[in-house]
C-alpha cells in the first residue's frame, strides 16, 4: 500500500524519533522489520510481541500504513514505502528495493522482509531469523508445518529444482518471508532493480540468488501454517506466474548450475510443532475426475506436448492416459524429465511461453493425482516428496546434456 | 498463298521475339537488384542480430518473467526477438530491392509501353495480401493454441472443436481481405465470405449450446432453487484448490 501524504508527512516525524531513540542509546538500529499493511488492532499485537524477544534499541519497525498511533509503541517506527502492487502474497521486486533503500538510510546490517501473514508467524520464528542474521548467515527462510496435500507446487517444483541445480536444501523456496543479510539484501536490489521498470511485481528466487552468490542459506522451523495465496485469482494465472518464474531463473543462472556441484547436503525435513495430518477420506473420490481431466488433456494437447517432450515421455504419457486410476502413477523420474524438458523448451522458445505454461498445467495435475494416490499421509508424502527431489538430482546430467545440446538425437 | 503465310508467321515471330528481347534486360535488372539487396539485407541482419546479442537485448525485454507473454515478440513462438529484428531488416532489405528492381524494369522497358505503370501497383497489392495473409495465419495459429489451452484446462469437452472454429474464422477473414485487397472477385468474395463465416459461427454456436446443455439446465435448477445465493458457476474457483477438494497446491 502506497504511503498517503498524511502518513509521509507523520514518517518523518516517526523516522526522527527513531532517529533519537538510537542516538539516545548510542547506537543506530540494527535489525530493519518490513512487515505488510494490516489492522491497527494486528499492528499493535504484533508489535507487543516483537518487543518481547527483541531489545528496542536494536529493532526498527517499518509498516506502509502508520498512522498516529494510539499506543506507545516500545519499537521505533518508520514507514515502508513499498508498493504491493499484486497481492501481498510472495514478496515482489518492489518490496526487496523498498527494504533495501531502508536499510541503507538507517543502515541497517539485518533485515527482516515479512509477507501477508506476519501476523501468524511467531515472534520466537522471527528472532530465531534475525539470530540466524547475526550469527553471519546471508538468507534465512522459514519453514512452514504442511499435511500430506499441502504445498503441491512447491513439493512438485519449486524445491526439488532449487535442491537439485542450486544444491540448497531449502524446503520452501518461494520468498515469502525472508531475513537477509546486507549484502544479501543489496544483492536482491540489484536484481530487483533491473524487474523495477518493466515488472515491480515479478517474483525474485532469493534462495537460488543466494547460492548463485555463495552465500549461506538456513531455514528455520516457523510452526506455522503456509500462507495462502489470495482467494480471488485463477489457479491456473498462479501457476503459470509461479512456474515461469522458476523456469525463467533457471534461464538466467543457466552458466551456475550446469557446473558440476555436490548433492545438497542431507538435512531432514523439518516438522512444525502442528504439522498437520491430512484427511484422506476424500481422496478416492477425486482420482478419477483428475484421471479424466488428463486423458481429457492428452486428446487435445499431445500435439503440443510432442513439441517439448521426447518420444520417451510421450509414450509413457500414452500408457498413463490408457491406465485406471487405481495404477494412475508418475514416476519420479519421468517427472523431473517432464520438468527438464519444459524447463528447456521455456529456454528455446519451443512454444509461445503463455502457451507452454498452459500446457504444462494439466501434467502438474496428472502429477498431483499420482501423488494423492501414492501418499496419503504425512510419512507417505514426506517419502514420496524426498523420493521425488532425489530424481530431480539424478536427472541432472540429463538436463544439462540437453540444455547444451538442444539439436542432439533424444529418443 | 503458302508464302503469304509463311511471311505472316515470320512477322508475327520477329515481333514476338522483339518484345521478349526488349523485355529480357528489365528482367535481368529486376533479378539483379532484388538479389543484390538481399545479400545486403542478409549482411545487414547478422550485424544487427549480432549487435543485439550483444547488448543482450532478448534478456533485457524478456526480463525474466512470464508476463512476457503479453509482450508483441511472444506473438511468433519459436524465434527469439533479436532473430526477429534481423529476420524483418531483411525482408525490408530484400522488398526496397524488389521495388528498385521494378523501377529498373520500368525505365529499361519500351519508353511508350504503360505496362509498367499497371504492373507496380498491382505488384503491391499482391505484396499486401501476401501480408494479409501472412499475418492472419500467424494470429489464427496463435488464437487457435490459445482457445484449445484454455478450454482443456477448464475442462471444456468441446474444447478442440473450439479452437479448429476460431482459426478457420480467422483464415476465412484474412483471405477474404487478402481478396478484396486484391480487387479480386467483387461482391462474390463478399457474400461467400458472408456466408461462409456465418456457418461457422452458426455451427460454434450450435456446438457450444448442444454440448452445454446440460450444464445450462442444471445451472438454471440451483438458481431457481436458491435464488439469494451465487451459484458455483459465478464463484470463482479458489487459486490454492481445485473444487471440491482440501488440496493446497501453494
Amino acid at each position: 500500500m502506497a504511503s498517503s501524504p498524511s502518513v509521509a508527512g507523520l514518517s518523518s516525524d516517526h523516522e526522527s524519533s527513531a532517529t533519537e531513540a538510537a542516538a539516545l542509546h548510542g547506537h543506530m538500529p540494527r535489525l530493519l522489520v518490513c512487515v505488510p499493511s494490516m489492522p491497527d488492532e494486528a499492528l499493535q499485537t504484533f508489535l507487543e510481541d516483537l518487543a518481547t524477544v527483541f531489545r528496542k534499541d536494536e529493532v526498527l519497525i517499518a509498516s506502509p500504513d502508520l498512522e498516529e498511533p494510539e499506543f506507545a509503541p516500545s519499537l521505533p517506527l518508520t514507514v515502508f514505502d513499498a508498493t504491493r502492487i499484486r497481492s501481498d502474497w510472495v514478496l515482489t521486486a518492489s518490496d526487496f528495493l523498498a527494504a533495501n533503500e531502508l536499510a541503507q538510510k538507517h543502515d541497517a546490517a539485518q533485515i527482516l522482509l515479512l509477507g501477508s501473514d506476519a501476523c501468524s508467524l511467531p515472534a520466537v520464528c522471527i528472532r530465531q531469523m534475525a539470530d540466524q542474521i547475526a550469527t553471519g548467515i546471508d538468507l534465512a527462510v522459514p519453514t512452514y508445518s504442511m499435511g500430506a496435500h499441502d504445498g503441491l507446487v512447491t513439493s512438485a517444483l519449486l524445491y526439488p529444482l532449487t535442491r537439485a541445480l542450486f544444491a540448497v536444501n531449502v524446503r520452501f523456496p518461494l520468498p515469502m518471508d525472508a531475513g537477509m543479510s546486507r549484502r544479501m539484501s543489496d544483492r536482491m536490489a540489484s536484481v530487483a532493480r533491473r524487474h523495477a521498470g518493466s515488472q515491480p511485481d515479478a517474483l525474485l528466487w532469493t534462495v537460488a540468488e543466494a547460492a548463485t552468490a555463495g552465500f549461506r542459506v538456513k531455514q528455520v522451523d516457523a510452526g506455522a501454517t503456509i500462507p495462502a495465496p489470495p482467494s480471488s485469482s485463477d489457479f491456473n494465472a498462479l501457476f503459470a506466474s509461479v512456474a515461469g518464474g522458476i523456469f525463467a531463473d533457471i534461464e538466467a543462472k543457466a552458466p551456475f548450475w550446469q557446473k558440476a556441484r555436490g548433492l545438497a547436503d542431507a538435512v531432514p525435513e523439518l516438522r512444525g510443532a502442528s504439522s498437520r495430518t491430512s484427511d484422506s477420506n476424500d481422496v478416492p473420490e477425486e482420482l478419477p475426475g483428475m484421471v479424466d481431466a488428463f486423458r481429457l488433456a492428452y486428446k487435445n494437447l499431445q500435439e503440443l506436448w510432442s513439441l517439448a517432450l521426447p518420444p520417451q515421455s510421450l509414450l509413457a504419457l500414452k500408457k498413463l492416459a490408457l491406465s485406471e486410476p487405481s495404477a494412475f502413477a508418475i514416476g519420479p523420474a519421468l517427472w523431473a524429465r517432464i520438468v527438464y524438458d519444459f524447463a528447456l523448451a521455456y529456454h528455446l522458445r519451443t512454444l509461445n511461453r503463455g502457451h507452454l505454461m498452459g500446457a504444462f498445467t494439466p501434467l502438474y495435475l496428472a502429477w498431483v493425482a499420482s501423488t494423492l494416490r501414492i501418499a496419503n499421509d504425512d510419512a507417505s508424502a514426506m517419502a514420496h516428496r524426498e523420493e521425488t527431489a532425489a530424481a530431480f538430482e539424478r536427472e541432472k546430467s540429463y538436463l544439462v546434456a540437453r540444455w547444451r545440446w538442444p539439436d542432439r538425437f533424444n529418443p | 498463298m503458302g508464302q503469304q503465310v509463311e511471311f505472316a508467321l515470320r512477322q508475327s515471330m520477329h515481333r514476338v521475339l522483339v518484345v521478349l528481347v526488349s523485355f529480357l534486360p528489365g528482367l535481368l535488372a529486376f533479378l539483379v537488384a532484388v538479389i543484390l539487396f538481399a545479400i545486403i539485407g542478409a549482411i545487414f541482419a547478422i550485424i544487427v542480430r549480432r549487435i543485439l546479442l550483444w547488448i543482450r537485448f532478448d534478456e533485457r525485454l524478456s526480463a525474466g518473467t512470464p508476463n512476457a507473454s503479453v509482450s508483441l515478440f511472444e506473438w511468433s513462438s519459436t524465434q527469439p526477438p533479436s532473430r526477429l529484428i534481423a529476420g524483418l531488416l531483411f525482408w525490408l532489405c530484400t522488398l526496397v530491392g524488389v521495388a528498385i528492381g521494378i523501377s529498373a524494369f520500368g525505365a529499361s522497358y519500351a519508353v511508350d509501353s504503360r505496362m509498367p505503370i499497371f504492373l507496380l501497383p498491382y505488384l503491391t497489392h499482391v505484396i499486401g495480401a501476401v501480408l494479409i495473409l501472412f499475418v492472419g495465419t500467424v494470429v489464427a495459429r496463435f488464437l487457435a493454441r490459445s482457445v484449445l489451452i484454455s478450454a482443456t484446462n477448464a475442462q471444456l469437452q468441446y474444447a478442440r472443436i473450439l479452437s479448429v472454429g476460431v482459426k478457420w474464422l480467422v483464415l476465412v477473414l484474412a483471405a477474404a481481405m487478402a481478396l478484396d485487397h486484391l480487387r479480386v472477385g467483387g461482391s462474390i468474395v463478399s457474400l461467400a465470405f458472408g456466408i461462409l463465416f456465418g456457418g461457422i459461427v452458426l455451427t460454434l454456436s450450435l456446438a457450444v449450446g448442444l454440448g452445454s446443455r446440460d450444464l445450462v439446465s442444471r445451472s438454471i435448477e440451483r438458481t431457481m432453487e436458491r435464488p439469494s445465493g451465487p451459484t458455483e458457476m459465478t464463484n470463482p474457483r479458489p487459486a490454492d484448490t481445485t473444487p471440491r477438494s482440501r488440496l493446497r497446491h501453494f
